[in-house]
């Protein structure tokens, strides 16, 4: 959702040092920091075990009861596939309006990527290499889109394109054009970050041995990029196919609903597990994209990171 | 498609040289081609927008409907719908009044809590992770991969009269009847923004804490610093732009917030800012709803412009260091 | 009666839609102070305008001058304008190919296999999308461009509709069914020959409750409104998320009958004693009251008769009938009202939004989805509401049947002038902000 940081993509590509113990196996982990005879860590071990459970096993349990197979989302009655595929009216293969919800957010999450990462990655070399008048305006104008709360910017939209832009109107152009906008930034502080670390050597480089501009940026300024590149569209990926505020105000209606639009219209009427097998599709979904982010990102970075960190600086990235 | 352009890109580069420039290798209007789409984009996607609200908000009313009509010329801009919400939001007794003081006193809380929690885990994960480090910090970043109202939703589950936390307690005899979590407590909304913005504190606090180089800390412990001392005056100053950072990442989207009040209180009792304005967009009241977001935008602009500053100062003294 | 011979249609030029404009943000923005400055004259912002919200519109008056629509109401019926450029479609056309109706209703307010039916039987697909209050419903008919075919207003909007040229006229050479309804609802007063509506349910608007919860039933108290403010309830009481029949509902605890007051004063008394719910049961407000009382989420709920009717497929296993408990009062001098259908103008599949009108007044059809999940009486001649009793309603239930003759003395909700509307809109956002 809104909620974004403009520290992560400054956290190093590469693993900082870390602080605790490095060699050994769990048991070393486990003697040296959870039987730490100083006893802090131990507490400390302990409410950051507590904190994981209580952040994540509610989650889990939602997940537990979109295979229930009776209709209750508070007692189990059995494991079944009742509400992805069994039920003939109410599962999400069968419910027309879930399964939309389903494909929109699908839709909306891939077509904000391909479109967001591309104009966010030039619009991050144009704001890294170019310091002429107007730049600092520009950078200006897309940092401030970063940190305004998605209410804002979401209720803003739904003025411009009811009142201004009413060819375009509601439904998916507009949710569209809206995440766009939202997402933009990501991609533009992540490969930012990622310009500081390269240095134009490379360029000059390709240059003196006659690459044109073009060619330069293209041979030897993206292939540097790309990790940086695959990581922000992971990121947009993942955040769009969150988004709540900007899809709903921007929706005409069932058919363009998404995901957590049908979570929030539902959660409080009559639910059925259907909704927890939908959402769970929808945190699969996220999953697949980031594990699958994950390896090509450790393939990008196979050359450039010590071993063992490629979960460190992948998790950094995000 | 430029590459047949003269002079070619070596001879440019040989006056360059000749210039004694080595910077100027790009044509002139290179760079700058790479940021007009971005910059078209979010002119006319983020810049405009703000203008049709202000449009809105010091626009008329429609007759029929009572709905907002823009009136787009500044020189007619007509202040009474804002004046009333201005009224409605400072005087004593106005109607959106009790609505902006429970939202600050729910973010104050909040933010609060979640330091507080968030501190301790984002501390011992970069301090003592170790070779879990990157396990832990997944742990860590799962909720950014799950949907915010999948996790409320979840909540509701948990928390409905014969829910699991009720069964749980009944069954331990901490109370004796279920208690209606969801019937409009504000304990249980504060806990909901808790529970779903505090991966957003604690990543930021990890990010600061990570980057403190332990040789400081080892040399505050060899000077013969407690672990206390260490803490108080090595560590803790050091994560001050974290902690700061943290705060105003997760109070922006609270203010902002409604759907963690309508999944989990859904009382008047609870109404936030947010619910004010979502009101009211779904209402005739388009105008009012706009009014509250130029008074909401005015309120939280200065912690914005504050944490660029911030983040782009600290940038600068890293990238200096 | 066909719609082409209609009197040539009262044009608003766009100076006068600015003119008017211009005094109603007046009216938005004064209509708060009002209220305010009658209740604690001292406290409220100072009053913006000096448009009086009584004084010089008519509440009850018919075509009055000054108003961009006419109000109808019993006494007084509207045939409403039909536009030049907003005409009925030509008859005998064909069903569009291969199309996806669109319909925006309120959630869970027809059976999902009427739909899929008539889908079948049609050769289409059909979406639904809900709204949750009429609010939300005219804000999103405004919102452009609407890609819906059908939609479900209701009459207390009429005015606005057609005079924005929303819905359009409906050719009825495609719905012969019209002949099913009652002769009063073939020819209502909010819209004298149907041209732009058919009828789709009748309703009563009165106490939901569950009677193994509620210590004292509404029918044994002397003034049974009054349970919404019994502290007994606190947390369990929920009254319905639309800003008429709440406020309705307080005027007729106070003795006021005119459901559709302009008198600040009434409203006033209203909104003090709306505001003074909150404290006393914390309560809350949705229109989900047909799973809120089955499923115990609520114990007292404002709520809609064919609503309890279909609360009974809401009820989790093991809990009787019983418990479901619906009060109306027994003269009638409640709150009643029909919903309509119409097609709104923006249809991309007339045609076949003409025949899902007459689809859903079939008389096989109407009953199916009456009886098998909507609840909601369809106001036709073959269904004998003396039989409903023990077969469609549940036993325990007799308050929630509406009869023809209700309508003589029931309250319905009418259209309000704009200035008194924005007055029973502010009541309601006050509410709503939880003062």
């Amino acid at each position: 959702m809104t909620q974004r940081t403009l520290d992560e993509p400054a956290a190093t590509v590469a693993a900082p040092p870390a602080a605790g113990p490095r060699s050994g196996g769990f048991a070393r982990w486990w003697r040296d920091v959870v039987r730490n005879p100083w006893g802090k860590p131990r507490f400390l071990f302990l409410f950051t075990m507590l904190y994981m459970i209580w952040s994540l096993a509610p989650v889990a349990i939602a997940v537990l009861f979109s295979f229930n197979s009776g209709r209750s989302r508070s007692s189990l009655q059995g494991l079944s596939l009742r509400w992805y595929t069994g039920d003939p009216i109410d599962s999400v293969f069968h419910d027309p309006t879930l399964r939309g919800a389903l494909a929109q957010s699908l839709k909306l999450s891939l077509l904000t990527t391909v479109i967001a990462v591309p104009l966010g990655v030039a619009f991050a070399l144009g704001l890294d290499r170019w310091r002429g008048r107007g730049s600092g305006s520009s950078n200006f104008l897309m940092l401030l889109s970063f940190v305004t709360p998605e209410i804002i910017m979401g209720v803003s939209l739904f003025i411009v394109f009811t009142k201004l832009l009413s060819l375009i109107g509601l439904g998916t152009n507009a949710q569209l054009l809206g995440l766009i906008t939202f997402e933009m930034a990501y991609p533009v502080i992540i490969v930012r970050a990622r310009l500081l670390s390269i240095g134009k050597e490379y360029e000059e480089a390709a240059m003196d041995l006659g690459a044109s501009s073009t060619q330069a940026v293209r041979l030897t300024l993206l292939p540097m990029l790309l990790p940086a590149i695959f990581a922000s569209a992971m990121l947009v990926f993942a955040d769009t196919i969150d988004d709540f505020i900007i899809a709903r105000y921007l929706s005409a209606g069932a058919g363009t609903e998404t995901i957590p639009i049908r979570i929030y219209d539902t959660a409080r009427a009559t639910v059925t597990p259907a909704l927890n097998a939908l959402a769970t599709l929808m945190l699969g979904s996220t999953m697949l994209a980031v594990v699958a982010g994950f390896l090509v990102y450790r393939y990008l970075t196979k050359g450039e990171r010590r071993e063992g960190t490629a979960l460190d600086s992948f998790a950094a990235q995000m | 498609m430029h590459e047949g352009a003269a002079p070619s890109a070596a001879t440019r580069r040989r006056r360059a040289k000749a210039r004694g420039d080595e910077g100027i290798r790009y044509p002139r209007w290179f760079w700058p081609s790479f940021s007009i789409p971005g910059t078209v984009w979010i002119v006319v996607l983020f810049l405009l927008p703000f203008y049709a609200i202000l449009s809105v908000a010091f626009g008329t009313i429609d007759p029929i409907f009572g709905t907002a009509v823009p009136v787009w010329n500044p020189l007619h801009w007509n202040f009474a719908s804002f004046g009333y919400v201005m009224n409605q939001t400072f005087l004593i007794g106005g109607l959106y009044r009790p609505a902006f003081i429970r939202t600050i006193t729910y973010v104050v809380i909040a933010v609060g809590a979640s330091l507080l929690i968030g501190y301790p885990v984002a501390y011992f994960i970069a301090r003592y992770g170790g070779r879990y480090k990157g396990a832990l910090l997944v742990g860590l970043i799962a909720p950014f991969w799950i949907s915010y109202l999948m996790r409320m939703l979840a909540w509701v589950n948990l928390l409905q009269d014969d829910g699991l936390v009720n069964k749980f307690l009944l069954d331990l005899h901490l109370i004796g009847a279920p208690i209606h979590w969801l019937d409009g407590k504000p304990y249980t909304l504060v806990f909901g923004l808790i529970y779903g913005y505090i991966p957003y504190m604690i990543l930021p606090l990890f990010a600061g804490l990570d980057r403190i180089d332990g040789s400081l800390l080892e040399a505050s412990r060899d000077l013969g610093a407690s672990r206390t001392r260490t803490f108080m005056h090595v560590t803790l100053p050091l994560s001050k732009q974290a902690i700061l950072a943290g705060t105003i990442i997760v109070m922006l989207p609270m203010f902002g917030d409604y759907y963690t009040n309508d999944l989990l209180s859904k009382s008047p009792t609870t109404s936030m800012v947010g619910n004010l304005i979502d009101h009211s967009l779904n209402s005739p009241q388009v105008t009012l709803a706009a009014g509250l977001v130029v008074e909401l935008t005015i309120l939280l602009l200065l912690p914005m412009l504050y944490y660029l500053y911030a983040t782009n100062r600290e940038k600068r003294l890293r990238s200096a260091a | 009666m066909h719609p082409r011979e209609r009197r040539a249609p009262r044009v608003w030029s766009r100076r006068d839609f600015l003119k008017r404009s211009a005094q109603a943000s007046l009216a938005v923005g004064g209509a708060g102070a009002l209220l305010a400055a009658c209740g604690h004259a001292s406290e409220g912002p100072p009053p913006v305008a000096g448009i009086s919200p009584s004084g010089s519109i008519s509440a009850n008056g018919g075509q009055s001058s000054g108003l961009p629509y006419p109000l109808a109401r019993p006494n007084s019926p509207v045939t409403w304008d039909v536009y030049d450029d907003n005409q009925a479609i030509a008859p005998g056309l064909n069903a569009e190919k291969g199309a996806t109706l669109q319909l925006f209703n309120w959630a869970d307010y027809i059976w999902k296999k009427t739909v899929s039916e008539f889908a079948a039987k049609y050769d289409c697909k059909v979406q639904i999308t809900t709204f949750d209050n009429t609010d939300e419903f005219l804000s999103k008919m405004r919102a452009g461009d609407v890609p819906y075919d059908v939609c479900w207003p209701t009459p207390d909007m009429m005015g606005k509709l057609v005079t924005a040229k929303l819905i359009q006229p409906v050719n009825h050479s495609y719905i012969p069914n019209l002949g099913n309804v009652w002769p009063s609802l073939q020819d209502p007063f909010y819209d004298k020959g149907s041209l732009y509506t058919v009828p789709y349910t009748i309703y009563s608007t009165g106490i939901a409750y569950r009677t193994d919860h509620v210590h004292t039933p509404p029918s044994q108290m002397s003034s049974p409104y009054q349970i919404f403010w019994d502290s007994a309830y606190k947390g369990k009481t929920f009254i319905l998320d639309d800003y008429r029949e709440t406020t309705a509902m307080v005027l007729l605890k106070h003795g006021v009958t005119d459901v559709n007051t302009g008198d600040p004063t009434a409203l006033n008394a209203a909104k003090q004693d709306l505001l003074a719910m909150i404290p006393a049961t914390n309560v809350k407000y949705d229109v989900d009251d047909y799973t809120e009382i089955p499923e115990g989420g609520a114990w007292v709920h404002q709520g809609w008769s064919g609503d309890m009717i279909s609360a009974q497929y809401y009820l989790p296993k093991g809990v009787p009938l019983s418990v479901i408990g619906y009060w109306f009062p027994q003269d009638a001098s409640g709150v009643i009202g029909s919903d309509i259908i119409a097609i709104p103008k923006s249809a991309k599949n007339p045609v076949l939004a003409h025949l899902f009108l007459n689809y859903m007044l079939d008389n096989k059809v109407a009953y199916a989805n009456f009886y098998n999940f909507n609840g909601y009486q369809p106001p036709l001649n073959s269904i004998d509401v003396d039989k409903l009793l023990g077969d469609a309603v549940p036993q325990s239930l007799p308050d929630a049947i509406v009869r023809p003759e209700d309508f003589d003395r029931g309250y319905q909700l009418l259209e309000l002038a704009p200035t008194i509307d924005a007055l029973w809109h502010s009541i309601w956002q006050e509410f709503q902000a939880g003062a």
